[in-house]
């Protein structure tokens, strides 16, 4: 088996979903930001359980 | 709209009561704007790049922006939508204030709309005059001065009151609060956009400062909070905050996009827009002062470019390298990402002593 079969068995590009991301199309900076955008919508949803129980 | 629906199915089914609470139709109206956005971004950028409509960079300015020249622009309107519909989904529209947000945000969008039409479409480098721009803008925000000054039915919705200082508060004659009132939304609403220069850099402060603005608009319209931390209490203010949470979200969600490398810049619909909303906020919460103080980074950035044009008139030298400040840092080594989150740093910080003010007075 060589290099190449090795790659194509992977089930992504690199280890770790941002480095995923920055392997296909985003830049570093590009992201970073949208990770932490994502993090804020767990975030946003958190603060309704305060009202909807 | 859905608040009058729910307290309709209210009537039969108790659940839908608790669409009253003002904190959770913000969360809900936050996530709204941000699923608007998210929908619709794509298909705009597209179209707007298939118009090509992009952006022209300044020739004078740093050389590392010239390959930004031809990214799409007039993406402000992806936030105005998200926003205005938004609003009207989650808000009470029985309230007059948030009538008047939107009218101040479509206002100043529209203006912003017909300046960035006429650069980018009819290739109009200047755009609409700056006096045009000026007049246009000094319209709306007299008639949202008159029009409050008009509704004010309680002392405390026209007198100015200090950060940190809990007895100095100064009621405010006609002309003053319609003054300030002008200043506060045109200075916001100019210096927003010309803080929005670098990807993202205004849009995340923007989204920071409604956040902030929301709990201070949720406390000043709550008679037990605002009694207790001693700001002028706003009967109707507290939906000013579902309309807050709805810049917040469709903001973060354009900041998806905006994000450096930028694949769509706001433009003047978007940037004088969003400066007004603030504004606006502000006024009617009676916390212009604090504005001040959260938005320092637009207002650290009109200040530099004052200074700029006055000392060049009088003295003939530079102070910055170059104006607005943002470009200063930039050659003087900064790299973009750098500048940008490290005024969103100094935004975060300015925003908690904004809050420190609930309590330290």
């Amino acid at each position: 088996m060589n290099m190449g079969s090795q790659m194509k068995k992977r089930s992504t590009q690199a280890l770790g979903e941002t480095h995923v991301s920055a392997a296909n199309v985003m830049t570093t900076p590009n992201a970073n930001v949208r990770f932490w955008i994502i993090t804020i919508l767990p975030v946003l949803l958190g603060l309704a359980t305060l009202k909807l129980r | 709209m859905l608040l009058a629906l729910a307290q309709w199915l209210a009537q039969d089914v108790r659940f839908f009561s608790v669409f009253n609470y003002i904190t959770l139709r913000t969360v809900f109206a936050a996530m709204t704007a941000l699923g608007i956005s998210f929908l619709v971004g794509p298909t705009m950028i597209r179209k707007l790049t298939a118009y090509k409509i992009g952006q022209s960079v300044r020739s004078d300015g740093p050389q590392t922006h010239l390959v930004k020249a031809g990214t799409p622009t007039m993406g402000g309107a992806l936030i105005l939508i998200s926003i205005a519909i938004t609003t009207l989904l989650w808000g009470d529209l029985r309230n007059h204030y948030v009538w008047v947000a939107l009218f101040a945000t479509l206002g100043f969008g529209v203006i912003g709309w017909v300046d960035d039409y006429r650069k980018v479409v009819h290739r109009n480098p200047k755009g609409l005059s700056a006096k045009a721009k000026m007049f246009w803008q000094s319209i709306v925000a007299l008639v949202i001065g008159f029009y409050l000054w008009n509704s004010a039915s309680l002392p405390a919705h026209t007198e100015l009151i200090v950060p940190f200082l809990k007895f100095l508060v100064f009621p405010l004659p006609a002309l003053l609060f319609i003054a300030l009132t002008y200043f506060v939304i045109v200075g916001t609403s100019n210096a927003v956009n010309l803080t929005d220069g670098l990807d993202g850099l205004a849009i995340m402060p923007t989204v920071l400062v409604s956040g902030a603005l929301a709990l201070f608009a949720y406390v000043a319209g709550n008679a037990v909070f605002s009694k207790y931390l001693g700001i002028p209490y706003i009967p109707g203010a507290g939906e000013l905050a579902v309309f807050c949470g709805a810049i917040a979200g469709a903001g973060l969600a354009f900041l998806w996009f905006n994000a450096y490398p930028a694949e769509v810049f706001m433009g003047d619909v978007g940037a004088l827009a969003l400066g007004a909303a603030l504004g606006t906020v502000a006024v009617i919460v009676r916390q212009e002062l604090v504005l001040f103080i959260m938005g320092g980074v637009f207002v650290v950035e009109a200040i530099s470019v004052m200074i700029q044009v006055a000392s060049f008139k009088l003295t003939g030298k530079r102070v910055f390298r170059m104006a607005p400040l943002h470009h200063h840092y930039e050659l003087k080594g900064w790299k973009e990402t750098q500048v940008v989150v490290r005024f969103w740093i100094i935004t975060i910080l300015l925003v908690l002593l904004g809050l420190a003010t609930l309590k330290l007075r």
